[in-house]
Parts: structure tokens; C-alpha cells; sequence
């Protein structure tokens, strides 16, 4: 095909004729003009073929003009920029881009996949549900492989994308979606008001089908009008006009995201460092959506051919890029519209061998004007087919015939090159439909248009089924004033245009053109051509009782691919309506849903990407424990540190000398993660007794007490040491991951439930760097620090806590322990953390001391048979359950979780209880979560005892401990379970679940 | 700060005194002390003892500020504060205010530390704070001394605006999140990020 004529030489306002662009089609060097698309460069080049089809790997062509197109899907860019399924007619070209075409295999022309055609009778509708099912095991090793390998819809991209991306947030009183003759209009009539206004178009530039629509506005070209407008708004200080942005959906109150293409088309912008896409999150006062309408085509037999489009995008490739369909088309329509695309393609030289109208005797201006033109016109007639060769790549004629409902008997060849095809236009209520807009059937326009509405949504011109330029004019204006008024703004003054159009023969439904032969056989008539949806699929899904829409579309898939039936959905209702002899408002219609067109998954990840995909929480100390080797573990959105691995050391070795470190000599840990409230008022210590399951209104000034904090349905939620600072001041200490929801649920019973209780509640976890310094050793360090503070057992007893200086800084001095180790949690506000961690550990030297992680916390806590909330508990256990009931307080008049506790089955025998667990092999470490068997050697399933919650390797005791909940476990104890692991029978002895100090002595000297 | 005890929460960040190719002011504001306050602004006793010692009454108005000296009050919630003032006076003030509230039912804290600030100056500072909240920081009502919490990013934040011409803003956040704060302000506050709303454009064609 190439070498003939497809660049029109007087046509093509869009292209600059002095810039030669080349870039690469499937590798193939394509030379085309700044301005042009992919898809318009390409077909002036010659070639027609764009893809293959998603299920009979058919060969597929252009069929639409912007975000309609389903046919031409490419990948665009490539490796790590590579981005597959764009619209080949909307991607504009640039010198180096490179493009692939997708869905063939192995190459366009010679396509394995296309035998799918051959055999299509056996890819029926709902061929997923009733083939490739048996035998079961074909479907992972044979039928899978091979449909992932010739169906799907292009490649992902090679790497990480090291473009950047982008949302912000903006609210404006005005939106309008569409910047066409009605959405300019609107527009105007809204920025006069002063009021903050966004215009946002999805194409390149401002106005729509001003330049292929017809009419005249103040006795010119609509495209005129246009060109004051946009300039306008373009100098307007209250206006944003957003190009290349899609307004994608819309949602609750007027929200909604519009998808910018901020640097897809000029690869300096990205170069730059300027995001490639922006994702607007817009809230705004009135939408007006002037979206404008989509053409649908008609099914005829073989309306898939490369070369039939719709009549629209046949006009505009000629009027905007110069490119001509072919050298001699055939018009088929059942409106006037598509009248203008046969006289201006014969305007520019292009050969209209015919139009074929299947209404039988329609009369208005523009038919006069084809016939004047020389035009020949086939009234009462239709496609009844479409006659290629080269195996379907060009079309070489189509067979006329007489438009009826019946068996075509009598047909006529024409021949021609290409088919312009329009079955009317649809107007775009996706976005009006999105959040609740209602849409009625109008039967004059024999398609769906806008009805009620949510609050704060208007819609003009042709989205609104208004199709003439004066009407969407006069509707631009109206709805830019109504939106104003709405808003309570004051009316600007504006000198409105005037527009005239001629008027137009009605249009006649038309959505199947019978063929010759039986039409499920053969020849295809399509209906959803990205989802190769055909017209007998969906009158066999009727057949087989798929009646409703919505089990039509899910399955034959009618429009739900990438385009989601922008095309296809009214012409597949029309054909359904007939199959069953019904009417389209009897068979509804599916739901719009968000996005209009494809988002992109960069636009929305944003800037929350790398160090920002996730807020990542560090204490004081954070990059002492980066530099010295830490290994992290989150927990919550903090990094702690897990343990620190010396050279040569694994994780395991590394926790082991940290223990051990601790037990014998001293160990220094980085606690600063744990929540820490100030409770302070006249009825605090009231407020606490309510608050935790035992009572803290009898702790005595500079005294810590450990408290265990429920539910309201009696489970344990939080623990921590609270101490009394003051007659009506106490400090609580928090999880590390309780800390912000511990203060919160404080403030919420206090300002719900409790508003007459004296207490005010401030979280201050991060004003204070705090450690433990744990060990035999941990008082010398602390002497040898200077400072105001008495560590010596008699002055500085066990659960207290004092204030003073230490190495010259104010701290908190907490004499607690969770090691069973004497120990002090030290805390200093924040900005001197570092300096004490240092002071600390430059005085810890002479002792030996060693920083530990969050595992050997674990595992000496675990050999003290201390629990930790989340591990030993997991919102459906209790305080008693844990073996903790001297700490449910039975004197308290009430606290949270107490009338739960006392309701029969969470007291009852038998529940999971606490228990610790010593296995029958020492070196054996059971699984965290492994469940005892009732018959560890039966058959699946089995009944189970319970669950494995904390399990080690002790070094303190040199064996492995465990410790666990089990069914009526106290009552167990010296019994032993079983486990069935790694194809064994693991034995393990109930025990006390405390495993080192039994009796607590290290911790008090 | 010169003593060398003192580390403030981006100090482990090269870029911490100035971020290259930004849009905007960025800085950190580590030399101010923080108070946190709560107490019932209905109390006549609270605020008369609070403006005492302030010299400046509490704020009642939601999102507002007041100062007086070097002495400024953000307006939090109904009954709760923060207090700014010299880092070096925090610890003097804090402890008055303590002893003026004696037996008065209130908490005052210390907390210069827990919180970062981050000083955002220039025309496009606005745009930028909207790259990470829904809050509208462009219509006009966040005048120079509103103060607005709000999510920022992923985190909780408050703002402080100092000024309108020349636009200066402080945010306030909490110290463990500065280093992803300063990261996602740093990203999208980039010279070639720049979004101008609602003013002149070019480019624009049919």
C-alpha cells in the first residue's frame, strides 16, 4: 500500500510541514511532521494494520480520532520507560519515540494467533466458562501458558521508572470537563464572574470539533470562535486551562481526579525533572461537564477490517493531519453527520465512491448539498459485507444491498479502499453517570442521554444530546451562568456569540446490517472489537438466559476492555434490544465507572515512591544505629533496630552475644519508640482506674506500677508502666505500636463517655529519647556518669523513678525492667538523645557494655515469661488468661472491659491459657504459630490444642523455650504435646511460662 | 545551635541547610522551644494566670494565632495550645506557667523536642503545601497567623502562616517523621515541578 497518496497536500491544519519527526513503528523508521499522532503518521505512511485483536488475533486498524480508539493500542518508550496500551491516535509524535504495536505474535503481518479466527466457532461467548476446564490439570501446564503467551494486551516495562510523578490538590468554584464549543462557552460565562475556574481538556489543545463540526459562529468558522476564547482564558488570573488532562472521575461532593500527560509528548520536559504525569485531585464547587459525544459505529459483517472508521475520524485524520483513509472510500450512515466527512474528504481529492444511507428518504441541506457536490447517494441501503485480501489487511470492495431486517438476497459490489461509518453519536455521560447522574433513552437520538443529577453537576452541548452549535453554545453559556448563580457569584457581563447551523434530517436506528449467510457463522459482525465481542455472541448469551445487561457484559465481556465500551455499549444494547424483540430502555444499560480513560499507575503512586512510599518514623538515635551496622525490623512505621551483626555474625549469632551481653554483663537498647502520655488532673488516678484492669489512684508519688489495659470486651489491648509523678500527674508508657491509638482511645473515653472527669491527656512519646541500660553492670555505668541522681539500691529502689541530671542533661530516671535484669530506663528530651546514647556508652566501655535490638528484648523478656501484647495476645484473649488475674483488680467498682470479664465464658475452664513449653529435644526451636495436635500422627483435619505465641533459642538457659496458649493449659501442666512438623512428631512439655529467675532476684539488688 | 549537645531531626541529612533547585524557601527552624498547653479557655482563672505570664491572652478563635514579644500562641483545639518561644527560654517559661497554674485544673509540657519545624518561603509555597493536603491553602482564608492542622503526605502536620507578602509559612510535624517530611517537600517543592494556579499561561492553542 505505500507509495500511494495518503498525505493530502492541502489539508492537515495541525502539522507543520516544515518539521519532519522520525521516529520508529515496530522498529520500522516512520517519518512524519510535528503535530501528527502516531496513528495519523503511520496511515499517511501507508500502513493500515495497528494490532491484533485481543481474542482472533485479527488484523486491526484505526477505527477512531482521540480516546475512542480501541483497535490501535501501542506501547510506547522503552525498557524501564516503556508504557503499553496508549492510544496510537492520541500519542503524539516526537523525534526517537519509539512505538510497538501489541497482541501479535510473533510479528504483525504473520500472526500465529490469527488460526483463533479460523476456529472461531469454538471461541464462542463465554468460551473462558465452557472450554479449557478439564482435564483439571491441563489448565496451570497447557492452557494457561499458552492463552497468557497469545492473548493479553502489551508488556509490562522493564524496570524501575525513573520518571517523576505527581499529585496536587486544588479547589476551584468552577469545573468544566471538555473545552469544545459548549465547555468554552461555559467557560467564558463562569470566569466572568471572577469565580476560581478549571477548564480541562483531554487533547492537546482547545476546541473540541470546532474545526470538523459544521455551523458557523459570528458568521465564521466555529474553529475562530475558538482560537478569541481560548486565547482569552489562556490571559484570564482566575482561570486554570489544563491541556492534555483528562478529567477521569468523579466522585462524593464533587470530587475529582483528572489525569495530566504533562511530558508524554516532548521528551525534554521529562529531561528536565518535570513530572511526567500529574494527578489532580480537584474539589469543586459546580461541575459543568461538556464532554462532548463519541460516534458509534454499525455492525455489518466484517466491520473489523482495517479501513472502516468511523466517519469522524475519517473527517478529522484528513482536516488535522492531512492524512487521507485511502484513496477511495464508501460512506455508510443513517444520519446527516457523516455527510460532512463525504463532502470534505471530496473537498481534499479524496475519492467517495459512494454514500449508503439506510434511511429511505431523508431530505435536509446537507444531503442537497452531496447531491450538488456530485455525490453518489444509496438511500434504503447497507454494508452487507466487506471484501479484502491479503488476508484481511486491505480492503479491496463492500456488497450493498438493500437495508432490510431479513436474509440479504440481493447485494452490489462497490469498490473502494476504506469505509467512513457512522450509526449516530453518543453522548459521553460517563462522567455524569460516575456519581449518580440518572440517564434517560431518547428516542430521537436513539441513545442514552443525561437526566437527573447529584447537586452541583450541569452538563451542556453535545454530552447533553445536543449536537448543533447554537443549541451546545446557548447550553455552554446557560450552564457557565447557572453554575455561577448556584455558587452565589455575581454575573459577569459577556458578549455572547451567535452561531447558526443548518438543519438536519432525522436519524433512523440502525445496529445490524444483515450479511449473507448465517451471521453466527463466518463472516463477523462486530460489536466491541478491543474484546472481539461479536453481534451473534451476544444473541447466543440471550439464548443461554444471560437476559440482564449486566450478566450479558460479564459473559461475552462486552465492554469491558481498556475503552470500556465507548463505542460498543449503546451499538451492543441495540443489537441485544433486537435479538430479543425488545426495546434498549427495557434492556437498561451497564454501569459507567471511573476512570473515562486510562490512569496511570505512576500519576498515581505520585511522590509517594522510594523514601517516600511509606512515612518511615526514626528516633534520635536512628543514624548511630545506620552507621554501626543495625539491622532493621519495622515496627509500626518506625525502623528498629533487630539486633547488630558484627563481622562475621548472622542474625542468630548476633541476638545471641546481645543476650548474653545483657545477663552477664550490661546491654544498652534504643526505647525511645514507646508511646509516653502525660494523664494530669484532679481525677486522674480515677481516670486510670477505669482505664486499666488494676488500680493506679493507691501508687504513691515517684512509684511505677505495670498496668494491663482491656476492651471493652475484656481483652488485652495495651500494657505498660505508669508512674505517679505528682498528686494528680502521671506519666503512662505505651506499646511501641499502642502509642497513638492508646492516646486516643484516652481522649475518647474522656470526651464521650467520661466529659465530667477532671483530666487532660497529652501524648509526648516524641519529646523524649529514652533507653535501657539492662544488666549486672547497669549501675556502675549510670555512677559513672556525673549527675545529681543516687542510683544505689536503698536510695533508688525497684519500680521508682526519679528526676535529675545525668552527663550534664535533665532526664527521667525509671527503675524498671523487662529483661528480669537490673535495669533503669533513662529519658532525655529528644535533640539530647544522642548525646546521652553516646555518654552512655563512652561510660558503659569499662563494662562491657553492648547495644541489643528488639530480638534480644524479645528473648529476655520470653525467658522471664513477660508477655508482649500482639504476640501472647491477639484481641480475644484476657488478663486471666494469661495467668495476670492478681492484676484484675476485684475491689474497683468498675474499668473498662470488667462487666466482659465477668460473663461466664471468658471465666469459664478450658480457654486457651498461657502456658510455657519446653521440647522434648533442647536444640529444637518450634515454629512461631505451630499448632498442638489432639493425634499429631492422624490424618488432616485435626483437632488442635492451641498455638505456639513466643518460641526461642535461649541462650540464657541454653536450650529452647516456647510459650504458648493452650486449651485449659494451666491444667496441663507437666503433660506433653505433640506437633506434627516437617513430616515429624515433635514433643514438647507443658511448663510454667517462666523459664530463668524464677523467684526475680536479679532484678532487685 | 552551637552546643554540641544538641542534634536537631535532620541532622544526619546533608541537604538540611539548603536543598538544591527548590521553588520555594526551605529551612529548618531548630532554635524554638515548645509548651504544650491544655486547659479550659472558659476558666477565668487559667487565662487570666496564663496571660499573665505570657503577656498575650490564649487565642479562642479556631486556627488562629496570637503573639506577643517573642512569645507566640497557636491555637490547637478548644482547650489545648502551643506555645513557641526562644528555645533557650522554654524551660524558664515552662516552669512559670507551672507555678501560675498551681491548683488550677491544666497541664502544661515541655515539649521542644518532640515536634520539627520547617520554615516554607516564596510564592509557590502554598502550591507546594497542596501537593501534599486536600486543606486549600490558595483561596485566601489561611491569612498571614491562621494556623491549620492538617494531613500532609502521609502524616499528621500543622501550619503556621507567618505572612502573606512574601508568603511565609512554618510547618510544624513530628520529629521522627522530619526526615520524610523534608524528603517529600523537597521533591515537590523541585524548581521543575512548579505548578502557577489560576494566572496567566501560554501556550494555549486550538
Amino acid at each position: 500500500m505505500s507509495g500511494k497518496p495518503y498525505r493530502l497536500s492541502d489539508a492537515g491544519r495541525l502539522i507543520d510541514r516544515s518539521k519532519r519527526v522520525s521516529f520508529t513503528f515496530d522498529g520500522k523508521t516512520v517519518s512524519g511532521f510535528a503535530g501528527d499522532t502516531v496513528a495519523s503518521a503511520v496511515m499517511a505512511s501507508g500502513q493500515r494494520v495497528m494490532g491484533r485483536s485481543f481474542k482472533y488475533h485479527r488484523p486491526r486498524g484505526v477505527v477512531g480520532l482521540g480516546s475512542e480508539e480501541m483497535n490501535a493500542l501501542i506501547g510506547v518508550g522503552k525498557a524501564e520507560r516503556h508504557e503499553p496500551n496508549l492510544l496510537a491516535t492520541k500519542v503524539e509524535i516526537f523525534d526517537g519515540l519509539s512505538a510497538v504495536s501489541q497482541n501479535r505474535w510473533p510479528s504483525l503481518n504473520h500472526d500465529i494467533g490469527a488460526i483463533n479466527n479460523v476456529l472461531g466457532r469454538f471461541f464462542s461467548a463465554g468460551f473462558y466458562y465452557k472450554t479449557f476446564m478439564w482435564p483439571q490439570a491441563f489448565w496451570k501446564h497447557v492452557y494457561e501458558p499458552f492463552i497468557r503467551q497469545a492473548a493479553g494486551l502489551g508488556k509490562a516495562p522493564t524496570g524501575r521508572d525513573p520518571d517523576v510523578y505527581e499529585q496536587v490538590h486544588v479547589h476551584c468554584d468552577v469545573l468544566i470537563a471538555g473545552a469544545g464549543a459548549a465547555g468554552l462557552a461555559a467557560a467564558e460565562a463562569a470566569a466572568a464572574s471572577g469565580l476560581r475556574v478549571i477548564i480541562a481538556d483531554e487533547n492537546p489543545r482547545l476546541g473540541g470539533l470546532c474545526d470538523i463540526g459544521g455551523g458557523l459562529i459570528d458568521g465564521a468558522s466555529p474553529l475562530e470562535w475558538a482560537k478569541t476564547r481560548a486565547a482569552a482564558l489562556a490571559a484570564a488570573d482566575n482561570v486554570q486551562v489544563l491541556t492534555r488532562t483528562t478529567v477521569a472521575g468523579h466522585f462524593e461532593d464533587n470530587y475529582v481526579l483528572m489525569f495530566e500527560r504533562v511530558g508524554d509528548h516532548d521528551p525534554s520536559i521529562t529531561a528536565a525533572g518535570t513530572p511526567r504525569h500529574r494527578l489532580w485531585k480537584v474539589r469543586a464547587g459546580q461541575i459543568i461537564i461538556a464532554a462532548g459525544a463519541i460516534e458509534r459505529p454499525i455492525a455489518f459483517a466484517n466491520n473489523d477490517r482495517p479501513g472502516v472508521m468511523l466517519a469522524s475520524a475519517a473527517r478529522g485524520l484528513a482536516a488535522r493531519y492531512g492524512t487521507a483513509a485511502g484513496v477511495n472510500g464508501v460512506v455508510f450512515t443513517n444520519n446527516d453527520d457523516a455527510y460532512r466527512t463525504a463532502l470534505m474528504l471530496k473537498s481534499m481529492g479524496v475519492g467517495v465512491a459512494r454514500i449508503i444511507d439506510s434511511r429511505t428518504n431523508p431530505e435536509s441541506a446537507l444531503i442537497d448539498q452531496a447531491k450538488a457536490a456530485g455525490l453518489d447517494i444509496s438511500f434504503g441501503s447497507s454494508i452487507a459485507g466487506v471484501m479484502t485480501s491479503k488476508g484481511g489487511k486491505q480492503i479491496d470492495g463492500i456488497k450493498m444491498s438493500p437495508y432490510n431486517r431479513g436474509r440479504v438476497t440481493n447485494e452490489t459490489k462497490v469498490d473502494c479502499d476504506f469505509v467512513a461509518v457512522s450509526g449516530g453519536w453518543n453522548p459521553a455521560v460517563h462522567l455524569w453517570c460516575h456519581n449518580g447522574g440518572k440517564i434517560k433513552f431518547d428516542h430521537e437520538l436513539q441513545t442514552y442521554r443525561p437526566d437527573r443529577s447529584p447537586d452541583g453537576l450541569l452538563i451542556a452541548g453535545a454530552a447533553n444530546g445536543t449536537f448543533d452549535v447554537p443549541g451546545a453554545l446557548a447550553e455552554g453559556y446557560a450552564a457557565g451562568e447557572q453554575a455561577v448563580a448556584l455558587l452565589k457569584g455575581k454575573a459577569g457581563k459577556i458578549a455572547k456569540a451567535s452561531a447558526t447551523q443548518e438543519a438536519q434530517a432525522k436519524l433512523e436506528p440502525i445496529w445490524f446490517a444483515p450479511a449473507t449467510g448465517a451471521y453466527n457463522e463466518g463472516d463477523k459482525h462486530f460489536i466491541d472489537q478491543q474484546n472481539d465481542v461479536v453481534a451473534s455472541g451476544l444473541e447466543l448469551a440471550q439464548r443461554e438466559g444471560y437476559e440482564s445487561v449486566e450478566h450479558t457484559k460479564r459473559y461475552t465481556t462486552l465492554g469491558m476492555a481498556t475503552d470500556q465500551g465507548k463505542t460498543s455499549n449503546i451499538l451492543g444494547l441495540g443489537v441485544v434490544a433486537e435479538a430479543t424483540g425488545k426495546t434498549i430502555p427495557e434492556i437498561g444499560t451497564t454501569t459507567f465507572r471511573p476512570p473515562y480513560t486510562t490512569v496511570s499507575f505512576g500519576s498515581i503512586a505520585g511522590a509517594h515512591v522510594r523514601d517516600r512510599f511509606l512515612p518511615v518514623r526514626r528516633t534520635a538515635i536512628h543514624d548511630w544505629h545506620v552507621a554501626n551496622g543495625a539491622d532493621f525490623e519495622p515496627v509500626g512505621q518506625w525502623r528498629r533496630p533487630y539486633c547488630y551483626p558484627k563481622a562475621g555474625e548472622d542474625r542468630h549469632k548476633a541476638v545471641t552475644r546481645e543476650i548474653l551481653a545483657v545477663r552477664n554483663k550490661v546491654g544498652l537498647l534504643d526505647a525511645s519508640t514507646l508511646g509516653k502520655i502525660e494523664i494530669k488532673g484532679p481525677d486522674a488516678g480515677e481516670f486510670l482506674d477505669r482505664m486499666y484492669t488494676n488500680t493506679f489512684s493507691t501508687l504513691k508519688e515517684g512509684r511505677c506500677r505495670y498496668g494491663l489495659m482491656a476492651n471493652e470486651m475484656g481483652f488485652l489491648m495495651d500494657d505498660g508502666v505508669t508512674v505517679r509523678v505528682g498528686p494528680e500527674h502521671f506519666i503512662m508508657h505505651t506499646t511501641s505500636g499502642g502509642a497513638d491509638r492508646i492516646a486516643g482511645w484516652l481522649e475518647e473515653w474522656l470526651q464521650t463517655e467520661w466529659p465530667d472527669l477532671k483530666v487532660f491527656v497529652t501524648p509526648v512519646t516524641e519529646q523524649w529519647a529514652q533507653f535501657a541500660v539492662a544488666g549486672p553492670n547497669a549501675r556502675k555505668v549510670l555512677e559513672k556518669l556525673s549527675g545529681d541522681i543516687d542510683f544505689s539500691a536503698e536510695a533508688f529502689p525497684f519500680m521508682t523513678m526519679k528526676t535529675g541530671t545525668l552527663a550534664g542533661m535533665s532526664v527521667r530516671a525509671y527503675r524498671i525492667s523487662f529483661s528480669g535484669e537490673l535495669s533503669y530506663e533513662i529519658g532525655v528530651p529528644a535533640n539530647q538523645g544522642r548525646a546521652l546514647w553516646d555518654a552512655i556508652l563512652e561510660a558503659g566501655a569499662a563494662f562491657g557494655i553492648e547495644v541489643y535490638g528488639t530480638e534480644a528484648l524479645h528473648v529476655l523478656r520470653a525467658e522471664k515469661g513477660f508477655i508482649i501484647i500482639g504476640d501472647e495476645t491477639d484481641n480475644t484473649v484476657t488478663a486471666i488468661d494469661v495467668g495476670l488475674e492478681g492484676l484484675v483488680s476485684k475491689k474497683k467498682r468498675d474499668f473498662i472491659g470488667k462487666r466482659s470479664m465477668e460473663q461466664s465464658f471468658l471465666k469459664m475452664d478450658g480457654r486457651k491459657q498461657l502456658v510455657g513449653l519446653l521440647t522434648e529435644d533442647p536444640n529444637y526451636v518450634l515454629p512461631d504459630g505451630a499448632h498442638a495436635l489432639e493425634d499429631a500422627t492422624g490424618k488432616p483435619p485435626q483437632k488442635t490444642l492451641g498455638h505456639v505465641t513466643s518460641t526461642y533459642m535461649s541462650p540464657s538457659i541454653g536450650r529452647s523455650i516456647a510459650m504458648a496458649l493452650i486449651f485449659n493449659g494451666r491444667a496441663r501442666m507437666g503433660e506433653t504435646l505433640s506437633f506434627s512438623l516437617d513430616g515429624k512428631v515433635v514433643k514438647a512439655k507443658v511448663v510454667e511460662p517462666v523459664f530463668y529467675d524464677k523467684e526475680g532476684a536479679r532484678q532487685n539488688v | 545551635m552551637s552546643d554540641p549537645v544538641f542534634r536537631s531531626a535532620l541532622a544526619h541529612r546533608n541537604d538540611r541547610n539548603s536543598v538544591p533547585g527548590l521553588s520555594i524557601g526551605l529551612t529548618e527552624i531548630s532554635d524554638r522551644g515548645m509548651i504544650d498547653l491544655r486547659g479550659a479557655a472558659s476558666d477565668k482563672k487559667f487565662a487570666g494566670a496564663v496571660k499573665d505570664v505570657l503577656g498575650v491572652a490564649l487565642c479562642t478563635k479556631p486556627r488562629s494565632s496570637a503573639s506577643a514579644g517573642d512569645i507566640t500562641v497557636l491555637w490547637l483545639s478548644i482547650d489545648q495550645w502551643l506555645i513557641t518561644c526562644p528555645r533557650s527560654a522554654a524551660s524558664d517559661l515552662h516552669g512559670r506557667l507551672v507555678k501560675a497554674l498551681d491548683g488550677i485544673h491544666s497541664l502544661a509540657v515541655d515539649v521542644s523536642d518532640m515536634r520539627a519545624i520547617f520554615r516554607l518561603e516564596g510564592d509557590n509555597a502554598r502550591v507546594v503545601l497542596n501537593k501534599g493536603t486536600s486543606v486549600d491553602f490558595t483561596d485566601g482564608t489561611l491569612g498571614a497567623g491562621s494556623v491549620r492542622r492538617l494531613r500532609y503526605a502521609e502524616i499528621a502536620a500543622a501550619v503556621h502562616v507567618i505572612s502573606d507578602a512574601p508568603c511565609v509559612m512554618d510547618m510544624y510535624l513530628f520529629r521522627s517523621y522530619a526526615d520524610y517530611a523534608w524528603s517529600y517537600l523537597s521533591k515537590t517543592a523541585a524548581k521543575a515541578s512548579e505548578v502557577k494556579l489560576f494566572g496567566v499561561q501560554v501556550g494555549i492553542g486550538v
